[in-house]
Formats: C-alpha cells, sequence, structure tokens
C-alpha cells in the first residue's frame, strides 16, 4: 500500500499558482529525493503532505489518512525537519527536545533516555544544557534531526537536512537515513546537494515552477537526456545551464 | 507568580473533556513559552544576556498600578454606586482591549512557530488556546495592577462580599475584552482570503483601536445615569453595555436586589463572556492555524514586480539624498524605510499608534456632554489645536521605540561585518527616516486641517511646534538605550508594555502642551526659544551621530 498519494494537488497563493497539479504515489521503505530549484514548491508540498497547510486544491492521503481531515493523526507517525534551524534557541537541547517529545507524546523517562543518547550520538552531550542562541548551524541542524526523530516515526519529511553540518555529521546522517530505510521507514529528502540525493535515493523527482518533469531512479534520469551526474541532468531538465558563462561575467563586473 | 498561574489554569482541566482541544498540551507549550519570556529580555545578534530579567514587566505593573489608582479614586470619593461601577467597567473593559491589540496582538498572530509547533501532533484550537492562556498570563497581572487600587477602596466602603463580587466582574470584564478583541480578529481571519488578511490586517487594527477608544469614550456618554440609578425598567440598549451588567450585578449584591432587571443583567454578565469563548473555541479556532500559516507563506508579488521595474528613483531615495549628509546615514535611512513600510510585525505594532491619533483628533468633538456642533462651535474660540500640534511626537516616538525589533534581527551582522566607525551616523539615519515618513506629514496633515478651521492665528504656534517638538523628540532618544535598528529580538516582555509606555507618551504630550499654552499670549518668548531649540536639537543630533560603537548596546 502507498504511503503517500497525492491527486492533481495545486496551492496558490495571491492568485499564482505555486504547485500546479502534483501527483505521487510513494511506497513505504523508500528514499525519494524531491529537488527543484529556489521556489519551485519543494517546501510547500512538504508542508501540505505533513498537515500544516490544509488550504490546498486536489486530494492527499499519508498512510492511508486524509491530510486535510486527519492531519493531526497523521502527526503522529511523521517526522517533519524543516529547512533553517527553526527551534526555540533560548531553550537548551534538552529542553527543547523534552517540549517536542511532550507534544508527541511521549513519556517523561523515554524523552529524557533518547534525548541524553541521541545528543550523545551526536557529541551534544557537554551542550545539553547550554541555551541554544550561542551554537552553531550544524549543532541546531542536529538538534532539529533528534527532535524529529526522537518519537520514531513511520515516514520523515526532510528539508534541507544536511544543511550546516559539519563532514563527520553529514557522513553519520547518510548512515542513519539508509539504515531508517532499511528498518522500513519512507524518506521524503528534499535537498540542493545533489551528489547525496544521488548516491541516497531510490527515487529521485524533480520540481520545476511547481510541476513534476521528471520522476524515477537515478538510472531512469539518465536515459531522459544527459547521461553525467545528477546535477548535469538537473541543470539540463530544469533550464539553468550557461553557468560558465554566468561566473565569467560576474568576475567581469567585480573587476570592472 | 507564573507558577501560581500555571496551577490556577490547571484547574480549568476539567472544562478540557475532549481530545482537542488537548489540554496537556496547552500548558506544554505554556511552561515552554513562560520559560523563553524569562530568558528572551535581552537579545541581540551579537550578545545574548541571560539573566533571567523581570524589571521590564515590574515596571510595566507599577505603571499600570498608578493608573489603576486614578480610577479607584473614583470608587473611593464618588457617590452613585452603580455609575462609579459603570465607569470602573468601561476603564477595565477599554484598558484590556487596548492592550490586546496593540501589544499582544503579535504574540497571537505570530508565525516563527508555525513549523516548530504545528508540524508536531497539535491542532488548531490547542495552538489558539495555548496562545490565549500565554497573553492571559500577562492579562492577569495587569488585571490585578489595574484593578487593586479600585478593589481595595470597594472593600472598605462597600463591604466585603461586594468586594470580591467585585474582583469576580472585573475577570469576566478581562474575558470579555479578550473575546471581543479574539472574535472580532478570528472572524476576519474565517471570512477573509489568504491574500486579503495579509494586506488589510494592519488596516484592521487601526479600525480597532478606533473602535474602542470610541466606545470608550462615547458609550458612558450614550448612558443615562438617572435612569441606570433607577434601573428598575432600564432602556433597551442598557442590555447591549457590558459595564451595566456588571454595574447591575454588584448592585444586586450590594443591595441583595434580585428582581428581573437584576437577574437579567447577572446572567448575561456570567452567560455572555463563558459563551463568548464556546463560540470561539467551537467555530472560530478550527482555522486559525491554517490561516496563520498562510499569512507567513503568501508571497507579494505585486510588490516583487514594483521593484523590479522602478528604475527612477523612489521616493525614500530621493528623501534620504536630500536630508541626510553622508552614505551611511543615506543607508540607515532608506533601511528604515523600506522596512517600516514592509514588515508585517512592526506594521502591526505601529497602526494602532495611528488610531490613536485618529481617536483623540475626535475626541476633541465629544469632549463634553454638549452636541458635536456646539463643541465644533466652542473650540474655535479655544487654543485646543495646541493637543494636535504635540500628536506627531507621539507617532514618531513610538515608531522609533519599535524599530530595534526585528524578527530577523540576526541580520544585522551587516553592522558589523562592514568597516563601520561611527555607528551613531546609522542611528542619525533612522531618526530622519522616522522624522521624514511619520512626523512631517501627519504635522502638514494636522497643520492644514487646523489652519481651515482656527485661521492664521495658528500659524505661529505651529512654526514654534515643530521646533519643540523635534527637540522632545531628540532629547527622548539621547537619554534612551542606542540601539541599531532592527537588530535586537522582539520579545513577549518588551511588547507588554508598550500600551503603557504610549500612555506615558501621552502624559509627556501633556506638559509639552501646557508648556506651550503657558506662554502661548508671549509670543515673543516663543520666537526666542526657537533658535534655542533649534540649535539644542542640532547639538544633541550631531552628539548621537558621534555614538562610538562602546555606547551602542549590543
Amino acid at each position: 500500500m502507498a504511503v503517500i498519494q497525492t491527486q492533481n494537488v495545486a496551492k496558490q497563493y495571491n492568485g499564482q499558482y505555486v504547485l500546479k497539479g502534483i501527483s505521487l504515489t510513494i511506497e513505504p521503505g523508500q528514499i525519494i529525493g524531491y529537488i527543484g530549484p529556489n521556489g519551485a514548491g519543494k517546501s510547500t508540498t512538504i508542508k501540505i503532505l505533513s498537515g500544516i497547510l490544509d488550504e490546498f486544491e486536489g486530494e492527499a492521503s499519508v498512510l492511508g489518512m486524509d491530510v486535510r481531515k486527519q492531519a493531526l493523526d497523521i502527526k503522529q507517525y511523521i517526522g517533519y525537519i524543516p529547512e533553517n534551524a527553526a527551534l526555540y534557541e533560548v531553550l537548551t537541547p534538552m529542553e527543547y527536545l523534552r517540549f517536542a517529545g511532550r507534544l508527541y507524546g511521549m513519556g517523561e523517562n523515554d524523552i529524557l533516555h533518547k534525548s541524553t543518547e541521541l545528543l550523545r550520538l551526536f557529541k551534544l552531550s557537554e551542550n545539553a544544557e547550554q541555551r541554544m542562541n550561542g551554537f552553531s548551524k550544524g549543532m541546531k541542524q542536529k538538534v532539529l534531526l533528534i527532535s524529529g526523530l526522537m518519537h520514531n516515526p513511520q515516514i520523515i519529511f526532510l528539508d534541507e537536512p544536511l544543511s550546516g553540518l559539519d563532514a563527520n555529521a553529514v557522513i553519520l546522517v547518510k548512515e542513519i537515513l539508509l539504515q531508517l530505510k532499511q528498518s522500513g521507514k519512507t524518506i521524503f529528502y528534499s535537498s540542493h546537494i545533489m551528489d547525496v540525493v544521488e548516491k541516497l535515493s531510490d527515487r529521485i523527482i524533480i520540481i520545476n515552477q511547481g510541476e513534476i518533469i521528471a520522476d524515477g531512479s537515478f538510472e531512469d534520469l539518465r536515459k531522459l537526456g544527459d547521461t553525467g551526474s545528477l546535477e548535469k541532468i538537473f541543470t539540463s531538465l530544469t533550464g539553468s545551464t550557461g553557468h560558465g558563462s554566468t561566473a565569467g561575467e560576474f568576475i567581469d563586473i567585480l573587476s570592472h | 507568580m507564573n507558577k501560581l498561574l500555571i496551577k490556577i489554569f490547571r484547574l480549568l482541566k476539567p472544562l478540557f473533556r475532549k481530545a482537542d482541544p488537548d489540554f496537556e498540551k496547552i500548558m506544554i507549550i505554556l511552561e515552554t513559552k513562560l520559560t523563553m519570556d524569562n530568558r528572551r529580555v535581552n537579545m541581540s545578534w551579537r550578545n545574548s544576556n541571560q539573566k533571567q530579567n523581570s524589571n521590564q514587566l515590574t515596571r510595566v505593573l507599577i505603571i499600570y498600578t498608578i493608573f489603576g489608582l486614578m480610577i479607584g479614586f473614583i470608587v473611593l470619593f464618588a457617590t452613585d454606586f452603580k455609575t462609579i461601577m459603570v465607569l470602573f467597567h468601561s476603564y477595565v473593559l477599554f484598558m484590556m482591549a487596548m492592550i490586546l491589540v496593540t501589544d499582544f496582538s503579535s504574540v497571537l498572530l505570530d508565525t516563527t512557530d508555525n513549523q516548530i509547533i504545528l508540524s508536531k501532533p497539535v491542532s488548531s484550537k490547542t495552538l489558539f488556546l495555548a496562545r490565549t492562556f500565554h497573553i492571559m498570563v500577562y492579562l492577569f497581572q495587569f488585571t490585578v495592577a489595574i484593578g487593586i487600587g479600585s478593589w481595595m477602596f470597594s472593600f472598605y466602603r462597600f463591604g466585603f462580599i461586594t468586594g470580591v463580587a467585585l474582583i469576580g466582574t472585573t475577570f469576566l470584564t478581562v474575558l470579555l475584552a479578550v473575546f471581543i478583541t479574539y472574535f472580532l480578529y478570528l472572524a476576519l481571519m474565517r471570512f477573509a482570503s489568504e491574500q486579503k488578511i495579509r494586506e488589510i490586517i494592519s488596516w484592521f487594527q487601526i479600525f480597532m483601536t478606533i473602535l474602542f477608544s470610541f466606545s470608550y469614550q462615547v458609550l458612558p456618554r450614550l448612558v443615562n445615569f438617572v435612569d441606570i440609578r433607577e434601573s428598575i425598567s432600564l432602556q433597551w440598549y442598557a442590555y447591549l453595555l457590558p459595564p451595566v451588567w456588571m454595574a447591575v450585578s454588584l448592585e444586586a449584591i450590594q443591595n441583595l436586589q434580585f428582581d428581573g432587571t437584576h437577574l437579567s443583567m447577572i446572567a448575561l454578565a456570567v452567560a455572555v463572556p463563558i459563551a463568548g469563548f464556546w463560540v470561539l473555541n467551537k467555530y472560530l479556532a478550527p482555522g486559525f492555524s491554517s490561516r496563520l500559516a498562510a499569512l507567513q507563506q503568501s508571497t507579494d508579488t505585486r510588490k516583487e514586480l514594483t521593484s523590479n521595474v522602478t528604475q527612477k528613483k523612489n521616493l525614500a531615495e530621493k528623501m534620504s539624498s536630500w536630508v541626510n549628509s553622508n552614505a551611511i546615514e543615506r543607508a540607515a535611512f532608506q533601511l528604515t524605510w523600506y522596512i517600516t513600510g514592509r514588515d508585517r510585525n512592526f506594521k502591526m505594532q505601529f497602526y494602532p499608534a495611528l488610531g490613536y491619533l485618529l481617536v483623540f483628533f475626535f475626541i476633541f468633538l465629544f469632549k463634553n456632554q454638549q452636541s458635536a456642533a456646539e463643541n465644533l462651535a466652542r473650540l474655535k474660540d479655544t487654543s485646543s489645536y495646541l493637543g494636535l500640534i504635540y500628536l506627531p511626537v507621539f507617532l514618531t516616538s513610538t515608531a522609533y521605540s519599535l524599530l530595534p525589533y526585528n524578527e530577523h534581527f540576526q541580520a544585522s551582522w551587516i553592522y558589523h561585518s562592514t568597516p563601520l566607525k561611527k555607528p551613531g551616523s546609522v542611528i542619525i539615519g533612522a531618526i530622519k527616516s522616522v522624522v521624514v515618513k511619520y512626523f512631517i506629514p501627519a504635522y502638514l496633515i494636522l497643520f492644514f486641517i487646523s489652519l481651515w478651521f482656527w485661521g492664521g492665528r495658528i500659524l505661529f504656534d505651529f512654526v514654534f511646534g515643530i521646533f519643540n517638538n523635534l527637540f522632545c523628540f531628540v532629547i527622548i532618544i539621547f537619554f534612551s538605550e542606542h540601539f541599531l535598528p532592527f537588530s535586537r529580538q522582539p520579545a513577549t516582555k518588551q511588547q507588554a508594555g508598550r500600551f503603557a509606555r504610549s500612555l506615558l507618551q501621552l502624559l509627556m504630550i501633556g506638559i509639552l502642551v501646557g508648556f506651550h499654552y503657558l506662554l502661548l499670549k508671549h509670543h515673543w518668548i516663543l520666537m526666542a526659544m526657537i533658535p534655542i531649540l533649534f540649535t539644542g536639537a542640532w547639538l544633541i543630533l550631531r552628539s548621537i551621530g558621534n555614538l562610538a560603537w562602546k555606547k551602542i548596546a549590543v
């Protein structure tokens, strides 16, 4: 059974469509790479699927539940890690994770155990009781990752999860995502970092100007035209070519 | 105090039997928000003062206690019981509604934690009630501060039972103020389209400021106090006036009078605030969170288009090149001009002040029991235009006091990463920007209206007023802590004092008007003062412009 199903999902702001009829069927236990240029509609799709936005056109269901009618039930089974390190920085990681865990309905002991252990794995034990306003972007991102995963969700929506992480943390997160997939979780992964998407994803969906323009495995996408890396396929499909000449022009303007 | 209030809120748990709204989640969000309020006082890009600070709130509470004592003296000395109570409850209703619109609109309509809270299993109703409880924590403290004088005098004058009942009706009035304000907000959010909400919410706040201020000024005048004193058969409109419900209910308790009129008033006093919350929760709160998400999401494509096509200099650029002496000032001038015009939070906090300006202008027409026409005729012979001369400085200093606070305060790294020798220049640019953008237009409008109404005799006073206004404005800035524009994190506790500060500013304007009034007949003194005020303002501005980094609060 599909864990995510959408039919002609569209969303408009101020009369302009940012999503123009997205139809998706996603099977469990996959990593889905959801990529597109800025403003393509990636975050809006994720917000609709995770029940944050309920005013849209078309139909969407997650785990067989209607996104509009059963958003609250859906949220219990999903983890959402937003694009920016959106957390309450005046709290300590332990306080923030306790807050998030309690909103997910987790028991106090469970929260304490998981927070302590997961912070230790991310090498944040020493910072567990410090307020996060002095944290680096990567440290905040780690806390955010823990807060979205600690309740052991079935589906994980990640919006740029590797942003700001150091090299070791990136490797760790990639490994975590692979093992989560192996344990049957579905991961809906939006990112700009093409080589990670290329290596991790079972299926890659490219969205541009609110429409899906390519959908398939990396091998399938290579057949569409460019035979190089995902980055090359992406730029040729989204029409973002000519970067070399733009860069040259940039340098030219700087030096005159 | 917060712990005590949380315990009081926990007593409400039996009222929340259903899963939605989820009482436990409301309390989790509330506790977290209160912890954050205690910590968030001194946040900036470079520095975070981590002391638990409650001085700000204490100061505001003291101000409200003083304002409360003023109405308290009516309770102590006025003769007719019901008149006293109508006035007291009108005052509480007005104060609370204004505090809600001025200080807490941005807390209710906060979109910054949408991603944090709405992504968790938290329903729209739960989030709405958590925010309401959060605001109520502060309203509860303000109510005690405003009411304590009147309560004590009431215990002393009318006895224990009436004193206790008065505390009860005070809180019912607060609930009613919350209900009326929220009802208007939620109805707007429910029935206006997503893009319309963004466009009209600030104007809607001006409308609410005017509505509440007019209600406070006009409704007590509508009440026929003779009729109220009789109260055997009240006029029909008395049933529409909450302060009358409360006053007549208290009379029933005071005199043990429980006839039909009194019982119906008691029923209204108790049932309407409670039923109001039920309606809010049942019909209006469900759409709240998605509309909030929409507030954050929508992009204003119209503005993007205009900025793309504008090739020639716009008004901000033109003004900035005329009034500023260096590039830093010009940059700060334009930044302030653009952000104050576009930032939703700024507008949400500033527009109520614009509302006051209109309200105070029209209050002249209803100054006493005479008709508007009689008032107008009488006004021509007075010097009431002095009040108008000093209103623009109120508007400008309100705008300036809001400048340091911005959601994206971290963007202020730019001040620190650029070779900015004299940060004072940034402050000067910001000052000039609010003066050009808010002071001058408001002053000109009031000048032309006054010229039309009072004739040429106002001319000299308006000329003197410019210098007096600007001198006072820069002197307030000079003695305040210096912040760079948009460099501080907004915090609930700081917002909580805005209405109190507005009242203090109005007092200051009263002093200015008094000073000007005393010298009204001595034009030569005013004339002699103009160069002194001008030189004083210029010297102060120069001193602010030379402020070094160590004088700037970061």
